[in-house]
């Protein structure tokens, strides 16, 4: 059911409050319990870091399955956080800024499944699951150049497999890069939103209305891989958010971009803030990955979608 | 260029023009030198077998490209070449019904069809009774029959609110009743200055919907003319390869 002005009003308003008692219980929660001195120098910037992250990986993944018209795309599930990780380490290596590295690492590798997928997005008859799976060979492939990459530079300053490969947020920034690339990727989609709406109808349907296909496709595919690459540059490559908000969001009858736009990154931070919560706080006082639990919850609910038939 | 001349060129210049159009697929012209033209207030009706390129010649028309198939000749929307309009004067040009289309976004039929209006020419609430959709409104479209959707594309059509509208077998999926209701709307809703090419199998139904026909032969020869001339039992028999009797004013091939 599609919903009606004031309700979708409602899901804002309580998706907004959740997300501030999610950020709340992050800066209070902990090891070392309430101590302000603490909260203010480690754990703010941290959560702050977390919820750009996940902003960035919602809508990362919000523009990708416009730009591939299929709801089951993501970043981390089709290979573009692990081009950006690779990317990140190359740059490492050749002593080049990270974040340019992982830019482009992931617009390369966004730009290779876009090419992947030529066929079947010139044509009304978009083969889904062909799509996903050559995305998935992709991830795996940008995966294993990352190990590859890692085993040949035993440098000390390299941070950890688990941090490329997996996410973890310990050793982030203070989130203030995540978090304006974040809003300006959400102004960006609430601008064009009608003609993304149009997109999704499907490349021919688009055009026939008139919307210029090719710039959109370009401009979703630079706003996707930025994305992804200033979240991985951040905290590694974090999965299946940008898969798992969006779908909530359209399960509770958000239909339209533009509230999508505007939702998905609260949903987003939320869901990073909370899954880095959960990380440093189950197993203490071990420190897990937040990536191995987001992996935990997104990996299942892949799956759940692909067995409903990819709706 | 987007606000004034379609109309005020319309009534001097045919909507739709095919020149010397020829449309080669695997080795083959579906259509050969076909030189043709629509004007406002016709409905048109291509007919021809199974393969013989109907939906071609309908994308062609259409100007959506399409893998494989090779053209020559030209075809001219309101007397201009079809590739020198831009895609958004275009959209105010013509509308075009796929034969499928595919959805993969939960989105309502209300809103779809709000996507689709590109000029307010049509009161959407009056398409929707028009095609019985009324109470389809705040379905999402993943969950419609195939001949629900079939007849919320063709509002799709009608609403995008073009002076040349382009179906390609708009009743396919429909049941009798429903045949009826789409030929009724499509003589009822359009007005002076629009026009129409449709593709159908029906010729029952297309004695009753359309005002001219273009039938397309297996060797890529065309022919046209008004519904009456070619909706005639020597055209069918070459048509279709098959024999045709009238059986009380009703055709019944054999």
């Amino acid at each position: 059911m599609p919903l009606s002005g004031t309700r979708l009003a409602t899901l804002a308003a309580a998706l907004a409050a959740l997300t501030f008692a999610v950020i709340v219980a992050a800066l209070v929660l902990g090891s070392a319990g309430w101590d302000p001195e603490m909260i203010r120098a480690l754990r703010a910037p941290r959560v702050a870091a977390a919820a750009g992250v996940g902003a960035l990986l919602a809508l990362s993944g919000l523009a990708m399955q416009s730009l591939l018209r299929n709801p089951l795309a993501d970043p981390y599930v089709l290979g573009t956080s692990g081009g950006a990780a690779v990317g990140a380490l190359a740059a490492l290596m050749f002593g080049v800024t990270i974040t340019l590295g992982a830019a482009a690492g992931a617009l390369a590798a966004g730009a290779l499944l876009l090419w992947l997928a030529r066929r079947a997005l010139a044509t009304t008859d978009d083969a889904s699951p062909r799509l996903i799976l050559a995305g998935a060979m992709l991830a795996a492939l940008f995966g294993a150049m990352a190990s590859l990459l890692l085993a040949l530079t035993p440098d000390q300053r390299l941070r950890g497999a688990i941090f490329w490969l997996v996410g973890d947020l310990s050793g982030a920034d203070d989130g203030g890069v995540s978090l304006m690339g974040a809003a300006a990727l959400a102004a960006w989609f609430a601008w064009r939103a009608r003609a993304l709406d149009r997109l999704l109808l499907g490349s021919v349907a688009a055009h026939l209305l008139g919307e210029p296909v090719t710039r959109l496709r370009f401009e979703l595919l630079l706003g996707a891989s930025l994305a992804a690459a200033l979240a991985v540059a951040s905290a590694g490559a974090i999965g299946f958010v940008g898969l798992v908000i969006p779908h909530a969001l359209r399960l509770a009858g958000v239909q339209r971009t533009r509230d999508l736009a505007l939702l998905s990154p609260l949903g987003g931070a939320a869901l990073v803030v909370a899954a880095d919560l959960l990380a440093r706080t189950v197993a203490l006082p071990i420190e897990l990955p937040v990536g191995a639990v987001m992996a935990l919850i997104g990996a299942p609910v892949f799956v759940w979608f692909l067995a409903r038939g990819g709706r | 260029m987007s606000a004034h001349p379609v109309r005020a060129e319309a009534v001097a210049t045919p909507l739709l023009a095919a020149r010397a159009l020829t449309l080669a697929a695997a080795g083959r012209d579906l259509v050969r030198d076909l030189d043709w033209q629509v004007e406002p207030g016709q409905r048109w009706c291509v007919i021809g077998r199974n393969a013989a390129g109907k939906s071609t010649l309908l994308r062609a028309l259409a100007g959506v490209s399409e893998v494989g198939v090779a053209q020559r000749g030209e075809v001219q929307w309101a007397g201009r070449a079809q590739r020198d309009w831009p895609a958004i004067d275009a959209a105010a040009l013509r509308a075009f019904m796929p034969q499928q289309v595919v959805d993969r976004f939960p989105i309502t039929v209300a809103r779809l069809l709000e996507l689709s209006v590109v000029r307010p020419l049509h009161d959407a609430r009056t398409v929707l009774a028009a095609l019985d959709l009324a109470p389809l409104a705040l379905r999402p479209v993943l969950e419609l029959s195939g001949g629900e959707r079939q007849r919320v594309a063709l509002a799709q059509a009608v609403l995008q609110g073009t002076p040349l509208l382009l179906l390609d077998e708009p009743v396919a999926f429909q049941d009798p009743a429903h045949q009826a209701l789409v030929a009724r709307c499509l003589s009822t809703s359009l007005r002076a200055e629009q026009a129409l090419v449709i593709s159908a199998h029906d010729v029952n139904w297309i004695a009753r919907a359309a005002t001219h026909v273009l039938a397309l032969f297996p060797d890529g020869r065309c022919e046209q003319g008004t519904t009456r001339q070619l909706v005639e039992a020597s055209v069918l028999e070459r048509v279709y390869g098959c024999r045709w009797r009238d059986v009380g004013g009703v055709w019944v091939a054999d």
